[in-house]
């Protein structure tokens, strides 16, 4: 070692005169005491707040499943409610000023007419007809009146058109002159919760399963994971058309409702499985697992008790990324007429009325659906890989 | 169809053709250039001694390809329909005229003797006989082995087969001791029953004919284990899956399903001929391109279908019309031939009894009836183009009367209620839901048939006014295999679905479908099916106007003449639309059909109907062609 | 190397015994039977059964035997070559699925292909640029591609390339090409309708990729040997090409895999909507009618077409990796 200082002079002697304390590195800051004395939970909020895309993604999933819980009080129209007189009636754009003048929200009202050549109905805004809206409303025109989740009457919504005869349209109207933006609202409830319970099937299938063949390992183990393979190796789409197929036509709309979350289901655990499998396979190893059977902890309490918890924040980053694919599976089997069925509205039923020629050339505003899914898919994706980088807190 | 009547057609037919074969004999006979060089015998030759002279129309050039678009490969069967050749056809005016037969002679309505054309041949060039008629009767409808339901029913006339000789190489006659008035409609419907087969063609393949050896390895060839299920899998006439099977249609299909794409070309033996002896038809090819329906409408928008109405829908006019100039077609508006576009079928036969009684209670079917906003339902839904109206028959026919059509239509809830306090039902729950007696809501469940998104529309409409006097309605759609079943064990209280198929009848068209005759009619299948089933199944009628209408039908069966049918028919629509066995609510709609600016002979407006009418096959497309 | 490629045949085999099982329970699934569907739809359309043809095929197809004889005669059937009977067309069913099986795989193989091709781009591009104004945007479109519905994006392109490009809607080719031999005029036609497709599935896949081609290549490029490269002073392009680019690309080979279910599944989708003559329509078809033979046929044969695949990956990502042929086992 002696080119150290080659071509250098010699370094000259030093010696610390400050004492000695030998548990230097362990001794903590205040700052470092708080982090590490912090829950996992705590820790991974921590690490999750400094993420800003995924706050902002959570706050439009809470956004989204609040205005779905209550749908009643956000859609300014019941559900089923027909407007005869605005058939596929275009959006009403909601204007602050007319005429140069300030009046608050407001929409122009519409005059129809049907163009005698090809048979179309014309909504043309009449600047006459300024009606401003009203908020925090109670009832007063028709489609107003709902039974909140089916329970209690009720009339009070956010915003309210501003009287009998004027209309607030805010996405169109479809071809029963029912309102697109109600209609997506309510369609929230089914499709957004067909991912959440959905995961959460999937989720005990995967945990149970998963963690059966990491913690026995051997042939379980084998056949377990040869299992999954198969399914893995299926081509996922074809098989749950091929499974929804098979439901019975008779069913209720809630037993299809089920049945699609179950079939969704079905598909989706061996992901989770795979997880829970291989961080076990590490995690039994660990001295806390081997204590606990030691002191006579049988194989469910270990696996429930010691295990899971210490990657639960795994799983449910990994939940967190599966559930946008459960959405878009509910979506396209909706579309191809193998996944619920109207009366139930879902975004899948309303982006049926799509396939029509008409509704991408003549009203476009059919589409709309379409933007809450891609923005649900977008925001627990971005919520998911948030999570998944605040579940390791202390990298 | 009057025996006397089908006589006297054969008489002119029969007529005319002797004056234009001394005509033919004349001029010669033209052929299409697309046949040059494809070394067949000269047109002369091809042609029957006595070929169909179609008339009436424009007499047009040879060539060009029909593209028509078709939503599954199974719609081969589509050209069988379209092209429309068959023993007897109807034409414009819904009679029934030989076609490729040269004539039929109908005897006291149970002996009928058909002639066919001299020198007659299949596509393939073999001669087309009485040998094939006889082919068909003994070796396959008799065959136990190809048909081990016996031979179809429609030939059966009180537990009677007919007797069928064969007189000569064209002279056949099917008797029975009893009148068959169904006999030759079944023979002219879009769907025929093929009483013939190309025997020269199929015998290779039937086990009384071909050589075992032989036999097997065709078995091998074509992978199908049984001689009986060999010669099904080939000879289907009507579904044209099969390019080998020789036709008598317009046009031969050369493409093997499933494709993507068929190509039909002209049958060069095609029996009919123009005015000035062209051999028809005039279009060389007809090209059906297979999409997903939901897609034809755009498709046809871009100008990829000649001649179009199959998936297209009043919805997409608007589309439709906007493309039109562009893409240099034409929308017509045809008149739909349903006796309704939409009708509600109270169920007779409902297994609960209390609702039961109800249904059966006339004045319940009125109130439900005059409940119904049927103006309403034409504006929002139909954009003003149909009309409110019954199931019953339409203005076109000539049975049609303003009372048939109208009687308790007119939208009137306080007649409704009136008649729904006269019925006792007079308590309400907090709703406002009429109470039955037993306690339970006046909740009816309509049921509909798959995604029929236009029904589901009405529904709607209706449940809003029927609300008014105090009956929720709610929708429910199953499969149209289950929809069925669920009606006819009786576990449907009412269906949604369109009104009578014949909207056009003539007093000599059965009035079935006005009668408890079939398990088909949502009404009271279990009375219908009593009578398909000669009372095996299902329930006698025990409503004295039921029993009526069945009794007036069994008398138009053996009524001899046309004045005497019409009495009948008069007296059965009254009857039927006095009862509301079934609530229609429009009629009358429209049908878009695409015809590209070139084609001609189509009409400008016509029916568009399934049975009569082929859709359009009575028009005869062979006589279609392209103009310059 | 060929103990590696025996020992992944032989685990083929009990794969596809359980695919073959699964498959057969899942057709048989749905209550009542073709023929029921069919008598079901004809009288629908009011166009009457003939009821003798269908019992002469009930009686030929042994729908009265116990299902595990039809589960195996249905399996040495497929041993021997042959996948029965399809009813609704009236075809050994054979002869149906092999084109579209063809089809179907020119396909995934150009969405494979594309999904290469886009991803190298962006990821070599994004993981040099870390954190760049092209990162976050190719980042987020990413992300769009896969958010978006496939049939909605496959619709809106359909009828934009015919308003724009004056393309044929829906199908492979324009119609007059259709059943011709090929010839330029056709082959273009089949690249102008194609790229949709393949946009449409390629674009759920992409993202995927682009996500892990980044993080390994920023994992390569922060490790000793580039620091030293850097220092030495190589010129940055070759750098990165020479060594922790080709490192990177495992996950190309690895995951086809992983990204061929989602190809198969993205086509059968897409073909519905955009009227494509590859599995989907038919499958879909064949489903509706419950023409089991087919429908069968069709789920086995996609599961064959992503197991192999894996195979092959597998065997190239082996030859290209010695740790794994020598450990039996693709790391991960």
């Amino acid at each position: 070692m002696n080119d150290h200082g080659a071509g250098g002079e010699r370094l000259t002697h030093f010696v610390s005169q400050e004492p000695f304390n030998p548990v230097i590195d362990a001794e903590l800051t205040p700052e470092q005491e708080r982090f590490y004395m912090a829950s996992q939970w705590r820790l991974m909020w921590w690490k999750l707040r400094r993420h800003k895309l995924a706050v902002i993604a959570g706050g439009i999933l809470l956004l989204l499943y609040l205005s779905a819980l209550f749908a009643e009080v956000v859609s300014p129209y019941e559900l089923s409610h027909r407007n005869r007189t605005h058939i596929f009636a275009p959006p009403q754009p909601i204007h602050l000023f007319d005429k140069g003048r300030f009046v608050g929200p407001f929409v122009y009202g519409f005059d129809r007419s049907v163009d005698p050549n090809d048979l179309r109905r014309v909504y043309t805004p009449n600047p006459e007809k300024v009606q401003p809206l009203r908020f925090f409303c109670s009832g007063g025109y028709r489609g107003a009146d709902y039974e909140f989740w089916g329970l209690f009457d009720g009339d009070f919504h956010l915003f309210c058109p501003a009287e009998k005869s004027a209309t607030v349209f805010l996405l169109g109207t479809d071809r029963l002159g029912r309102d697109m933006f109600s209609r997506i609202i309510y369609g929230a409830r089914i499709s957004l919760s067909v991912g959440l319970a959905g995961i959460t099937l999937s989720f005990l299938l995967g945990i149970v399963i998963g963690g059966i063949a990491g913690y026995y390992g051997g042939w379980i183990d084998n056949v377990i994971q040869r299992f999954i393979e198969v399914l893995r190796s299926f081509p996922r789409l074809p098989l749950w058309m091929a499974l929804s197929a098979a439901i019975p036509a008779k069913a209720s709309p809630v037993a299809v409702y089920f049945a699609i979350t179950l079939i969704i289901a079905l598909l989706d655990w061996p992901g989770l499985a795979r997880a829970v499998r291989s961080k076990l396979l590490a995690l039994r190893e660990e001295d806390f697992a081997t204590a606990a059977e030691l002191l006579g902890a049988s194989p469910r309490r270990i696996i429930g008790r010691h295990l899971v918890p210490s990657f639960a924040s795994h799983l449910i980053a990994s939940a967190t990324l599966a559930i946008p694919e459960m959405i878009l599976a509910e979506t396209a089997l909706s579309f191809l007429g193998l996944g619920l069925r109207p009366p139930i509205t879902s975004w899948g039923v309303l982006l049926q009325e799509t396939l029509n020629i008409q509704a991408i050339t003549i009203t476009p505003w059919i589409m709309t659906p379409v933007i809450p899914v891609i923005l649900t898919v977008l925001a627990f994706n971005f919520l998911g890989d948030g999570l998944r980088d605040a579940a390791d807190p202390y990298k | 169809m009057s025996w006397r009547n089908a006589f006297a057609l054969a008489l002119t037919f029969a007529y005319g053709l002797s004056l234009s074969v001394s005509a033919a004999s004349a001029q010669t006979y033209t052929d299409s250039p697309y046949l040059k060089e494809m070394g067949l015998p000269p047109v002369v030759e091809r042609l029957p001694a006595t070929p169909r002279v179609i008339g009436d129309r424009e007499i047009g050039r040879y060539g060009g390809d029909l593209r028509l678009i078709m939503a599954r490969s199974r719609d081969t069967r589509m050209m069988t329909v379209y092209g429309y050749a068959r023993l007897v056809a109807f034409d414009d005016d819904f009679e029934i005229v030989p076609d490729i037969l040269e004539s039929v002679e109908v005897e006291e309505g149970r002996i009928f003797t058909f002639k066919l054309r001299q020198g007659h041949k299949w596509s393939d060039g073999q001669p087309f006989t009485t040998e094939d008629l006889r082919y068909w009767w003994e070796d396959v409808a008799k065959n136990a082995e190809l048909s081990p339901f016996g031979p179809p029913v429609f030939l059966k006339v009180e537990d009677e087969w007919p007797q069928v000789d064969v007189i000569d190489e064209t002279t056949i006659r099917y008797s029975w001791s009893q009148a068959n008035p169904f006999f030759l409609p079944r023979l002219a419907a879009p769907r025929p029953a093929f009483i013939y087969r190309p025997s020269h063609f199929l015998k290779r393949f039937h086990t009384n004919f071909a050589d075992p050896e032989e036999l097997n390895q065709l078995q091998r060839k074509f992978r199908i284990r049984g001689w009986a299920p060999l010669h099904n899998s080939l000879d289907n006439l009507y579904n044209n899956d099969n390019p080998e099977l020789p036709t008598l249609q317009p046009w031969v299909n050369t493409v093997r399903p499933p494709s993507q794409q068929f190509i039909f070309v002209r049958n060069p033996y095609f029996h009919r001929v123009d005015e000035d002896g062209q051999q028809l038809p005039y279009i060389d090819r007809v090209v059906m391109n297979i999409a997903n329906g939901k897609l034809i409408p755009a498709k046809v928008g871009a100008g990829e279908a000649d001649l179009q109405a199959r998936s297209l829908f009043m919805t997409h006019f608007t589309f439709l019309r906007q493309a039109e100039e562009r893409e240099g077609y034409e929308t017509r508006l045809w008149h739909n031939g349903k006796g309704a576009q939409v009708a509600l079928f109270p169920n007779l036969n409902y297994k609960d009894p209390v609702w039961r009684d109800l249904f059966r209670d006339v004045r319940f079917r009125r109130a439900l009836s005059v409940a119904i906003d049927r103006d309403e339902i034409n504006e929002a839904i139909f954009l003003g183009l149909s009309q409110p109206a019954n199931n019953t028959v339409l203005p076109q026919s000539p049975l049609f009367d303003d009372e048939y059509q109208q009687v308790w239509t007119e939208y009137d809830p306080d007649l409704a209620e009136e008649l729904l306090d006269e019925l006792g039902l007079t308590e309400r729950n907090k709703d406002g839901i009429r109470l039955l007696a037993n306690g339970e809501p006046l909740e009816i469940v309509v049921e509909t048939e798959g995604d029929a998104t236009e029904q589901v529309d009405v529904l709607e409409l209706v449940h809003d006014t029927w609300l008014d006097i105090g009956i929720k309605l709610f929708t429910r759609p199953s499969q149209s295999d289950v929809f069925r079943n669920r009606i006819y064990a009786g576990e449907t209280q009412m269906a949604v679905s369109a009104g009578a198929d014949n909207g056009i009848p003539t007093a000599d068209m059965s009035p079935s479908e006005f009668a408890p005759t079939e398990q088909t009619q949502y009404q009271w299948p279990k009375w219908g099916q009593f009578f398909e089933t000669s009372g095996q199944a299902g329930e006698a009628p025990d409503l004295p106007e039921a029993q009526e209408l069945f009794q007036l039908y069994e008398d138009w069966r053996v009524a001899t003449s046309t004045d005497e049918r019409e009495e009948i028919w008069h007296r059965m629509l009254s009857l039927y639309t006095d009862q509301v066995y079934s609530i229609g609510i429009v009629c009358c709609t429209r049908q878009p059909v695409v015809v590209s600016q070139k084609l001609r002979n189509v009409p400008k407006e016509a029916m568009y109907n399934w049975d009569p009418g082929a859709h359009f096959g009575i028009f005869l497309p062979d006589s279609f062609y392209f103009a310059e | 190397m060929i103990g590696y490629i025996v020992h992944r045949l032989m685990v083929m085999i009990p794969t596809l015994l359980i695919v073959s099982a699964l498959v057969f329970i899942i057709i048989q699934l749905p209550p009542g039977d073709f023929f029921e569907t069919q008598i079901a739809e004809m009288k629908a359309r009011g166009e009457g059964v003939d009821l003798n043809q269908i019992e002469l095929l009930r009686r030929t197809y042994g729908f009265d035997k116990p299902l595990y004889a039809q589960y195996f005669g249905w399996l040495f059937g497929m041993v021997q070559g042959d996948f029965g009977h399809s009813f609704a067309h009236n075809r050994p069913v054979t002869e149906l699925i092999g084109e579209r099986m063809l089809l179907t795989f020119i396909v995934s193989f150009a969405t494979i292909v594309f999904i290469w091709v886009v991803s190298f781009a962006i990821g070599t591009y994004t993981a040099t640029r870390q954190y760049s104004l092209g990162d976050h945007f190719a980042t987020f479109m990413g992300y769009l591609g896969l958010a978006t519905p496939n049939f909605l994006l496959a619709l809106v392109l359909m009828y934009l390339a015919n308003a724009w490009f004056d393309t044929s809607i829906g199908g492979i080719m324009d119609d007059q090409f259709r059943n011709q031999p090929w010839t330029w005029a056709k082959a273009w036609s089949v690249l102008e309708h194609l790229w949709i497709p393949v946009i449409v599935i390629g674009t759920s896949g992409t993202a995927g990729m682009i996500r892990r081609l980044r993080a390994n290549l920023l994992d390569e490029l922060q490790k000793q040997y580039v620091v030293t490269g850097r220092a030495k002073g190589l010129p940055p392009r070759r750098l990165l090409w020479k060594y922790p680019l080709r490192v990177s690309l495992n996950p190309f080979i690895a995951d086809i895999g992983s990204i061929l279910p989602d190809v198969v599944s993205g086509s059968a989708i897409v073909a519905v909507v955009l009227n494509l003559d590859i599995t989907g329509r038919m499958l879909l078809e064949a489903l509706a009618a419950q023409d089991m033979f087919l429908a069968g046929s069709f789920l086995m044969f996609l599961s064959v077409l992503v197991v192999i695949g894996t195979l092959l990956s597998d065997l190239a990502l082996a030859v290209l990796d010695p740790r794994i042929r020598l450990t039996g086992g693709p790391a991960k």
